[in-house]
């Protein structure tokens, strides 16, 4: 295998030559290659406003204390309004004592008119291009709650239509959320009162959660969220309806920003047939808890998910 | 791949020369291509924002007193302007003894209850006093109670309505943070034919991929 | 001490050095690949700037051919370790040192893995999110935060077992037993466990029917050791044309009867799914029906997973015959073998079980050019990185690259460096 040793002549041969000049060749080829690389990394130029050095770090939600978060608020606060012109009021809700929320939406009332959609895109700020829309409203025929045979694209001049009835699906909040349990890192978790929340500024974006949910109530900022000035809520929650950034996700959270003071979420309020309803279940007065006694047919979807949902759906005829 | 054992003809050495070059043009050639053309989004028809009557949330009719508070005109309901004390309008039947509603009255449509089974005004108008509802177990009822008017005849509805479950609530489900405004029958039912009409829904959603599937009945979706 | 770090520090700068030496096809080679890396940097910061519209993915389908790779991938790296087996477990003394190349496989196919799921995040700024103690890693309710902690470990213990074998041949020593083959063994277990736990991550899902289904889990592994071996089969065949390191059809004939009987079980495992899926008539088969025969005029995949069954079939029998004896048969089926296991595994399971959503609605996807070019990218890099690997492996095991003649000049200086004799 071994072959006697050439030593060096002294004399430059051709092949000394060629090999000098490969030596240099090499070293033009490596440094036309780092040049295509920093060319390569040329789109990064437009990066804007991607993420601070205070986002960077920032905690987790739940490790953050009031002084931590009030730093938090006044610098999501300081972002909306650079962005869009406008000042918001951003506050940390927690949950209420004594209050775990349910839904109950009537299906023999709900006329599939979609303003509950539209109400809580605009309550929400959700981004309008792309579009995202928390609530989706499905069109069934009449005897069957078979989702395959549903129709999201519905669009006839007049709603309802004979032989259909129609049920809006959302963030059910289930009891038991397949969300929570498979997001690695902990940025989706269920608080005391019931609604699951998310901390957007936690978030990694990899859409493990929305494979999970049964319901397909999540949604991902594909890109940067549009959402018009003149329609923004200033009105905001930190786990709620402030503005969300590129690549994190968000989903329907009952109105954290309304139900957390006691008022209605945005979708109820709009129902023209009064077809939503929601409260608190450990409250026996409450609607909800007058619907859940009263009535004989009521459902949760897809029940043998053992998500066990708080959206109830029932029937009155 | 090894040229650790014996020394590089010329002839290989040639061929990586060449090879060496074509390389450093290729990189030369993609840093140029990609500094100079920069990446545009793809543009999709920008989705239009939804009109803003979607987003209201007034009720579709409005009530004796809703119109009292407003201070409106309630001439409409002044029935002794047009006529008599102590004489009720006789009611007319056609044929097939449906309702004739005089000409006076044309904006109504009757149409509660089917089979002709309300086909007499006095079932709710009284005929004593036409300022008053009366019930059929004999109350007499202000314009401004319709809704124990409906009640008296509609009583699972009534109970679910009282509950807050029938019809829509807005303001605070916690009642002690704030009011809580229930609404009237009136205000969706219009009396006389109370039956929800039909109307038109807000637009569809835009998925972000398109082809989307067109629902099986509905006509394809408009696009914006 | 001092010595020892000054030692390791000149061997991986020969080897470093070596990597950049080589002759006229190893320069056109790399600088290929080097290319579409670049051309997959560029499409990723790209995606970095505008965000994951500029893939083909979307609410409906919210994972594509990033994650589809991924999971063929984890299969390789899985299947790469499986010549230790018949090497550690068996005595095959014939396979030994090709364990170094196996598991080099492993080490870059881990390393395309974990560039395929960094490329897939929305937000890879806040990856430090995932470290345990730092950051809030769900374990172990999340099967992604098993698969951050056994994927990254997968590649230590590889990186470990490779850099401990092939600096103690630098060295002319023998390696210690305690230094690596305990952990050999934990590399075989250790390799099921990424495959089971990837699957994992798709049978735990109960809202997709498609997915959470218990067959998953050893489809997953039979797959990845049919495609896994049939790469490494190939990777030899390479390996023996470009360098002088001597490989013996033995061993190669080894590894075709694990792809062989990998790929029998795959197929009977595939014919159970179609069986459990089509035959009782209820109602949560609307993915499968999709895949298989298109669902209400879209049927996008149709054609792909028709074409990989067939290649999978024809695969199989070719192992079965001896006519795969013969390298030239034996490189087809390990072709079709390859091709057919990757649609099966991206195309035919990450994007079904999307195609209905959960809701019912059927949006189609298709990778865009921009996600196909960082597809294209991570995978010149992972070879980027396999043909480096080999660069500086190969030299070492055939003695040309050691401590011994660490004095003399480098290969490229015009005199060239006397083999030392090969140790035992």
């Amino acid at each position: 295998m071994s072959q006697p040793l050439q030593p060096p002549t002294g004399i430059p041969d051709e092949t000394d030559r060629l090999m000098g000049r490969r030596n240099f060749l090499r070293s033009s080829a490596a440094f036309a290659g780092l040049g295509a690389l920093a060319a390569s990394l040329s789109p990064l130029r437009d990066l804007q406003d991607y993420t601070s050095v205070d986002e960077f770090v920032q905690k987790y939600y739940k490790e953050m204390t009031p002084d931590d978060m009030s730093k938090v608020i006044k610098r999501i606060e300081d972002q909306v309004q650079r962005q869009y012109g406008i000042r918001p009021h951003v506050r940390d809700l927690k949950p209420m004592d004594g209050v775990e929320f349910v839904y109950c939406l009537n299906l023999t009332r709900c006329i599939g008119c979609r303003k509950c959609v539209h109400a809580c895109v605009a309550e929400n700020n959700q981004s309008r291009n792309p579009e995202i829309q928390y609530i989706r409203v499905l069109k069934l025929p009449h005897g069957s709650m078979d989702v395959d045979k549903a129709d999201h694209l519905y669009n006839p001049p007049a709603v309802p239509e004979k032989g259909y009835f129609y049920m809006p699906v959302q963030c059910q909040q289930c009891h038991n959320p397949p969300c929570v349990k498979v997001c690695p890192v902990h940025a989706t978790w269920q608080e005391k009162d019931g609604i699951t929340v998310i901390d957007y500024d936690w978030c990694i974006g990899c859409r493990y959660c929305e494979a999970a949910c049964p319901y397909w109530a999540r949604r991902f900022n594909f890109t940067k969220p549009d959402i018009p000035k003149e329609r923004l809520n200033p009105n905001m929650a930190y786990l709620g309806n402030r503005p969300r950034k590129q690549g994190v996700m968000e989903k329907c959270h009952f109105c954290v920003q309304r139900t957390r003071v006691g008022r209605y979420p945005a979708c109820l309020e709009v129902c023209p047939v009064g077809a939503r309803k929601f409260g608190n279940i450990l409250d026996p007065e409450s609607e909800v808890s007058y619907i859940l006694r009263e009535k004989r047919i009521f459902i949760q979807l897809k029940e043998e998910m053992g998500t066990n949902p708080r959206f109830f759906y029932y029937f009155e005829k | 791949m090894s040229p650790g054992h014996k020394r590089p003809t010329e002839k290989s050495l040639r061929r990586t020369n060449r090879v060496l070059v074509g390389v450093t043009c290729g990189f030369v050639a993609l840093a140029v291509a990609m500094l100079a053309s920069p990446w545009k989004p793809s543009t999709q028809a920008r989705i239009p924002l939804v009109d803003p009557s979607f987003l209201e949330q007034t009720a579709w009719r409005k009530s004796y007193a809703d119109l009292a508070r407003e201070k409106a005109d309630l001439s409409d309901f002044e029935c002794y302007v047009c006529h008599e004390k102590k004489n009720p309008p006789p009611l007319r039947y056609d044929a097939e003894h449906v309702l004739i509603v005089p000409d006076e009255h044309s904006d109504i449509k009757m149409g509660h209850g089917t089979h002709n089974r309300n086909n007499l005004c006095y079932n709710c108008h009284n005929e004593g006093n036409l300022l008053t509802f009366s019930t059929r177990d004999g109350n007499e009822l202000q314009f401004a109670e319709s809704s124990r008017l409906c009640g008296s005849c509609h009583g699972p509805n009534y109970r679910d309505w009282e509950a807050g479950v029938h019809g829509r609530m807005n303001g605070y489900w916690n009642h002690q943070l704030g009011e809580f405004r229930r609404l009237d029958c009136v205000n969706c039912h219009n009396p006389h034919s109370p039956r929800i009409p039909t109307r038109q829904p807000a637009p569809p959603p835009h998925p972000l991929r398109l082809p989307f599937v067109p629902g099986p009945s509905a006509p394809p979706a408009t696009t914006p | 001490m001092i010595r020892a770090a000054k030692d390791y520090l000149t061997f991986l700068w020969r080897c470093g050095r070596i990597a950049f030496v080589g002759d006229w096809r190893y320069y056109a080679w790399m600088g290929g690949l080097t290319v579409f890396c670049l051309l997959g940097l560029h499409a990723y910061c790209i995606q970095f700037v505008h965000g994951l519209i500029v893939t083909g993915m979307s609410d409906e389908v919210s994972w594509g051919v990033y994650i589809a790779n991924f999971t063929f991938l984890v299969g390789v790296a899985a299947a790469a370790v499986m010549m230790v087996i018949p090497v550690y477990i068996y005595d095959n003394e014939e396979l030994h040192d090709l364990v170094i190349f196996g598991e080099l496989l492993a080490v870059a196919a881990i390393i395309m893995c974990l560039a395929f799921v960094t490329v897939d995040l929305g937000r890879p700024d806040r990856f430090w999110h995932l470290i345990p103690g730092i950051g809030q890693l769900n374990f172990p309710r999340s099967m992604l935060s098993w698969d951050v902690i056994v994927l990254n470990g997968y590649l230590l213990l590889n990186v470990h077992i490779c850099g401990y074998l092939l600096y103690s041949r630098y060295q002319n020593r023998k390696p210690s037993k305690w230094f690596y083959i305990p952990f050999v063994f934990i590399a075989i277990f250790w390799a099921v466990s990424i495959h089971t736990v990837t699957a994992f991550l798709y049978v735990g899902l109960g809202g997709r029917p498609f997915w959470n289904s218990s067959i998953v889990g050893p489809r997953f592994l039979a797959s990845a050791f049919s495609a896994g071996p049939a790469i490494i089969i190939l990777a030899l065949q390479v390996i023996r044309r470009v360098t002088q390191y001597h490989i013996t059809n033995k061993a190669l004939l080894t590894l075709r009867s694990i792809v062989q009987v990998s790929m029998i079980i795959n197929v009977f495992l595939l014919i159970n799914e179609i069986f459990k899926e089509f035959y009782s008539g209820n109602l949560h088969v609307a993915s499968s029906r999709y895949l298989f025969l298109g669902l209400d005029g879209f049927h996008a995949l149709v054609p792909w997973i028709w074409t990989a069954i067939a290649f999978n079939l024809i695969s199989m029998f070719l192992l079965i015959l001896p006519l795969s004896r013969s390298l030239k048969w034996l490189d087809l089926a390990c072709v079709l073998c390859i091709v057919g296991i990757w649609i099966e595994k991206g195309m035919g399971l990450v994007i079904p079980g999307f195609i209905p959503t959960p809701l019912g609605a059927l949006i189609e996807y298709t990778p865009s050019m921009n996600e196909t070019l960082v597809c294209l990218g991570i995978w010149a890099f992972g070879l980027l990185c396999y043909t480096i690997f080999l660069r500086m492996s190969v030299p070492i095991l055939q003695g040309t690259l050691s401590k011994s003649n660490e004095h003399l000049p480098e290969p490229d200086s015009g005199a060239e460096p006397v083999a030392a004799p090969a140790p035992h």
